[in-house]
């Protein structure tokens, strides 16, 4: 088992580097443009080359491609991101004052999606073609085609008429202040959970089908109550799995639904921060957090596939 | 007889009523001491030295922390009184000013403030050393020099008599620095707040907030009355409406959509004040004269002649306050061109069809009867530039001519702005002191900073330097006026609309009333709060 | 004497030709996978508006009308008109030609080149497959939002580049459904015996082998175009994708929907269920192909 993490980990690093490769080429395709921007900021004033050209040395850009891929690779490690061009701070300090508000949705919408897609799916499954089956079996396919920030607005929207809403002026840390952080945040956590739990939702329905669909099983289930708990509990533990994996693939869901979600709550999370940074063509930061959020997509992978295998006694450790 | 005792016993009446009312009203007039002032802003300031920025988010925060040389009277607008000059007098000639200042101010860190301090930092100002920006020193052009015969005389000597000099003193920006700091390290106010001001920076949460605390050893004694100001950093324009809709903020200095301001006064009611100051801001469009066909007079005054301003108010006006269309000077300013001129001008008129007519018989003149197409740099932020954008492009299109509208973020549209990267640029043009032709009209010569375009007019230009030296009030309006009419006949520069401000604020918020700009009236030291 | 018996209801067409055929096709289809069906309607229902917008719009997309402002829904404008006046049901239909355009040209430049690359990948095998495979693998270490946002800032915001950025993530899903279907299919006897005859490579994977990837080709395509729909929606909606006044149903829900809620309610309701209808409708349409073109790859769902 270990031997497998182990292996797992180190297929990781090349992926990682390979990640960074692409960013740091694709950021770096339009030369000079970083020292520009700093340079021309908001004044608009006429530029100086001369300025220009120390500035560029300064910034290290007139050094070849290769060697500059190196020094910001080794600076990465050493968590020294650089300053954000448009706010001047360091960016991994602008990282951790948003990253724990990010966190906790991304956090509390995956496993609230999960708990509450996986006996919806059940019961969906258990009570198959009735008018359950069908709620629950639309309400998933709308989790899957209405776009994140569609939710979001409509529940503004339902809040706004109806209860006055307003956003709130400063973040209650879940440390802090639990009941005003889950008021703060409890609609954009639905927002993005949504799609998650239409996929596990429709995941977990279809593999409790497939097991009520084997004969012992359907023997079973008409046997009696009884019965029925035990062979919902089989048929939990062959979903589990799979619903795990559900995860794995849905973060990439999840992270673009929390960009939008963030925006249109307007909540100060790495989600808008990638928006506003993108907005002021403040490239550092960008490539930033384009590689923060692929090295979490990797991390989030791995600790899915290990669980997988954890899990599954039949995965064979290659 | 007994008409007149009853008449004397009703005017008794009256009188003790109007005793005791006016007594009421004199009390609750009384300034009451304490309370902290939540005001919603819309952003991060770039850096904290007022004399190296541009924009709002320095101006309304750290307005506070500073006193100027003069200023605007806050109750007595356009009045200019002293704030830290106690008085001054002006030479025959007028070409020597020579300001006496108040004993005894002292500033956040417990040093005296001297004509030392006051001359080191309009020195940067006006003759900004080697690394240091000063994107309004034009303005001070007529400056010779500055001296400091003791620590509580400062000498202007001027180049020339000009009219707007004291106007330009008193500039909100101008804030007063210490020398011993300057002397340090130029840049130093770029992260540090240390004035004279009635308040200090306490906290700066990047992102979050700014709190300013009552400075306890104000110079001028009595003030100020609050305790302190956290200023909210409240990014989208929604959420910044919505907190004072909440009551989670008292006031938003710059200002609101219509939009916003209908939804906040039907929450709210009388608990906020709605003012309509005035007009500090102008949207117009620049050219870049060197493109084609932007180099054809007739093409400019046929992209003008195009454009139905008064209906463009309308539409825009519930969207975006943009409601008055003008020229480069505020409506409301002596100096500004009446409607009647207005009407005259290329684009004023009100018969819009004939208009039109003409507008497509200057391009098919020019030889482009079937329109041609172009880009209109602008700005992607929603109000006003992207609706702007939208009416013109649609507007032009009747015409014939097809823009493509492109969207820059505002670091980008800065740069294309500033390196002429342009052929049509939807340009914010605005006043920031009283509507002074000299700060307004400067855009307009050859080689003015922020002359987009380009373009040059020596008619334009000399009738600048005439009204610039102009003593005579009268004289100065016709010149001005003038110098506006050859800019719009010629159609260098289109103006197109005046944005009037809606200021919200708290029914707590006394002593206090809008200036045009939102810049002024910010440093809130005898602002006091009333209990609800 | 013969009598007559009436036919029960009057017979349009023949029983034996075509149409009577297809319709009959149609009718089964509509029976059997009712949501496929489905699926279908909406995604022809937009292609019709897509390409016919300029006859069945009862307005200009562009008109600005200041008497119009915010009117809510009525019998003249069905889904009323936004800030502008311009009428809401006529940028939905117009915003379906940019959405499917910008959708189509997307996931079909993403997907041709995913499956030229996933074919190469597996034709030449060895170094260059190994090579090819682990760019693949980085690439998808990327959610399809963030790439296509990065790009955008890369490039800048205009129409060719905001197809490109959604074009590009498309490529490595592409890829390596492809490269899997072109592996079996190199396999495949014939190849072999195409090579031992001496035809070029290029020969080879035209005759043989990508005709066993069309298959997999389309279901890609089809089940992408819903994503590519989504994503131009989601950039358009962060401002980064289309730009005023281009009628694109993801602009039309921010900016101005937001602002005007509570005003005008309807500006926010309509283009996102157009949004969701679209996505809906093909991901229903590209799961039923992939079904009827595969039933290898049946997902039970």
């Amino acid at each position: 088992m270990w031997q497998y993490i182990v292996k797992r980990l180190l297929l990781m690093i090349p992926t990682l580097i390979g990640a960074a490769l692409v960013i740091f080429l694709l950021m770096n395709i339009i030369p000079g443009d970083v020292a520009l921007l700093i340079i021309g900021g908001d004044q608009g004033g006429d530029i100086n080359p001369r300025e220009l050209a120390k500035l560029r040395t300064q910034l290290g850009l007139d050094r070849p491609l290769y060697e500059q891929f190196l020094t910001w690779l080794w600076s990465v490690v050493r968590l020294d991101f650089g300053k954000s061009l448009w706010t001047g701070a360091p960016i991994l300090e602008e990282i951790m004052i948003r990253l724990p508000l990010t966190l906790e949705i991304a956090i509390f919408a995956t496993i609230i999606s999960t708990i509450i897609a996986i006996p919806l799916g059940t019961l969906a499954a258990v009570r198959q073609d009735t008018w359950v089956d069908y709620v629950v079996r639309v309400i998933s396919i709308g989790g899957l085609a209405i776009p994140a920030f569609w939710t979001g607005i409509l529940i503004i929207l339902f809040l706004v008429i109806y209860f006055e809403w307003g956003p709130p002026l400063e973040y209650a840390s879940i440390f802090q202040d639990p009941w005003e952080n889950f008021k703060q945040l409890v609609w954009p956590i639905v927002t993005v959970g949504y799609r998650n739990a239409a996929v596990a939702a429709r995941m977990t329905r279809s593999t409790v089908l497939e097991t009520m669909r084997e004969d012992y099983i359907r023997t079973a289930w008409a046997k009696g109550l009884q019965e029925r708990v035990v062979v919902v509990k089989h048929a939990l533990k062959n979903a589990f799995l799979p619903v795990i994996t559900i995860i794995g693939t849905e973060i990439a869901f999840l992270i673009g639904g929390l960009v939008v979600t963030e925006t249109v709550f307007t909540l100060n999370g790495l989600g808008r921060f990638m928006v506003d940074a993108i907005a002021h063509r403040d490239i550092p930061v960008v490539q930033t957090l384009v590689l923060f959020i692929a090295f979490s997509f990797v991390f989030v992978n791995l600790i899915v596939d290990l669980l997988y295998a954890w899990f599954d006694p039949r995965i064979s450790y290659r | 007889m007994r008409g007149l005792k009853i008449g004397g016993l009703l005017l008794a009446i009256v009188m003790l009523v109007g005793l005791w009312g006016g007594a009421a009203a004199l009390a609750e007039e009384k300034p009451r001491r304490g309370g902290m002032l939540r005001v919603a802003i819309a952003g991060d300031p770039p850096s904290l030295d007022m004399h190296q920025e541009q924009t709002f988010l320095v101006t309304i925060p750290f307005s506070t922390v500073y006193n100027t040389l003069v200023m605007f009277d806050p109750h007595g607008y356009p009045n200019i009184i002293g704030d830290l000059a106690k008085s001054w007098t002006v030479s025959d000639d007028k070409k020597t000013w020579t300001f006496t200042l108040h004993q005894g101010v002292t500033f956040h860190d417990g040093s005296d403030l001297t004509s030392a301090d006051i001359k080191a930092s309009w020195d940067k100002i006006i003759t900004p050393p080697e690394g240091v920006v000063s994107p309004r020193k034009s303005l001070y052009q007529m400056v010779q020099s500055i001296e400091a015969p003791d620590p509580s005389t400062v000498v202007f000597r001027l180049h020339y008599a000009s009219p707007s000099f004291l106007s330009m003193l008193a500039h909100p920006a101008n804030f007063m620095y210490a020398k011993k700091y300057l002397d340090q390290d130029p840049n130093y106010y770029k992260q540090h707040a240390m004035g004279s001001g009635p308040f200090k920076l306490k906290e700066y949460v990047r992102g979050a907030s700014i709190e300013m605390e009552r400075n306890q050893k104000y110079w001028k004694q009595g003030l100020p009355y609050m305790d302190g100001i956290k200023y909210y950093i409240i990014k989208d324009d929604g959420a910044r409406a919505k907190a004072i809709r909440a009551d989670r903020a008292d006031v938003e200095f710059r200002g609101f959509a219509p939009a916003e301001v209908e939804g906040i006064t039907s929450q709210m009611g009388n608990k906020v004040t709605v003012a309509y100051p005035g007009q500090p801001a102008h949207w117009g469009i620049a050219f870049n004269v060197d493109k084609k066909p932007f180099d054809d007079e007739r093409v400019r005054k046929a992209m003008s002649l195009a454009l139905d301003r008064y209906d463009m108010a309308k539409t825009l006006a519930p969207l975006t306050s943009l409601d008055i269309p003008g020229g480069p000077i505020p409506p409301s300013a002596p100096w500004a061109l009446s409607p009647e001129e207005l009407q005259e001008l290329p684009g004023f008129g009100k018969d819009h069809e004939a208009n039109l007519k003409e507008a497509k018989r200057l391009l098919a003149e020019a030889g482009y009867a079937n329109g041609f197409k172009t880009v209109l740099t602008n700005r992607s932020i929603k109000l006003p530039y992207i609706d702007m954008g939208v009416y013109l492009l649609s507007a032009w299109k009747k015409v014939g001519i097809e823009a493509e509208h492109r969207l820059e973020e505002s670091a980008t549209w800065s740069k294309s702005r500033a390196s002429r990267d342009f052929e049509l640029l939807l340009d914010p043009m605005g006043t920031s002191a009283v509507a002074d032709p000299d700060e307004l009209l400067v855009k307009y010569i050859t080689g003015g900073s922020e002359n987009w375009g380009r373009f040059s007019d020596p008619v334009v230009d000399k009738l600048f330097e005439q009204q610039k030296v102009e003593l005579d009030e009268q004289k100065r309006i016709q010149l001005a006026r003038d110098m506006q009419k050859e800019i719009m006949k010629k159609s260098w520069w289109l103006p197109v609309l005046w944005w009037s401000r809606a200021e919200v604020r708290s029914a707590k918020i006394r002593n206090y009333e809008p200036m045009p700009n939102h810049w002024m009236n910010r440093r809130l030291e005898d602002v006091w709060l009333a209990e609800k | 004497m013969a009598i007559a018996t009436p036919r029960p209801y009057p017979v349009v067409v023949g029983h034996d030709s075509a149409l009577y055929r297809i319709w009959v096709a149609i009718w089964k289809f509509v029976r059997t996978k009712p949501l496929g069906a489905a699926g279908a309607a909406i995604v022809i229902a937009m292609a019709f508006a897509a390409i016919f917008a300029d006859f069945l719009a009862p307005y200009d997309a562009y008109e600005l009308n200041q008497r119009l402002q915010f009117k809510a829904p009525t019998l003249t404008h069905w889904l009323g008109t936004d800030e502008f006046g311009r009428d809401v049901l006529t940028r939905l239909i117009y915003g379906a030609r940019i959405a499917l355009f910008i959708g189509l040209a997307s996931s079909f430049i993403g997907a041709t080149g995913g499956a030229i690359l996933g074919v190469i990948s597996a034709y030449l095998g060895g170094k260059t497959d190994l090579w090819l495979q682990r760019v693949m693998d980085i690439l998808l270490a990327f959610p399809l939002l963030i790439l296509a946002l990065a790009i955008v800032t890369v490039l800048g915001r205009s129409l060719p580049n905001l197809i490109l950025a959604i074009a590009i993530p498309v490529i490595p899903r592409t890829a390596r459904i492809v490269r899997s279907s072109a592996l079996s299919a190199k396999e495949n006897v014939y190849v072999e015996a195409a090579r031992a005859v001496g035809s070029t490579h290029i020969r080879v994977m035209f005759h043989h082998i990508v005709p066993n990837i069309m298959a997999p080709y389309l279901i890609v395509l089809t089940a992408q175009l819903g994503g590519a729909i989504l994503t131009e929606a989601s950039l358009s909606f962060l401002g980064l994708g289309t730009a005023e006044p281009t009628p694109s149903w993801g602009l039309m829900l921010s900016g101005g929907a937001p602002m005007y809620a509570e005003k005008a309610p309807w500006l926010a309701i309509f283009p996102g269920l157009v949004i969701s209808l679209a996505v809906f409708g093909f991901n229903l349409f590209g799961d039923s192909l992939r079904d009827a073109l595969d039933p290898k790859l049946r997902h039970r769902s």
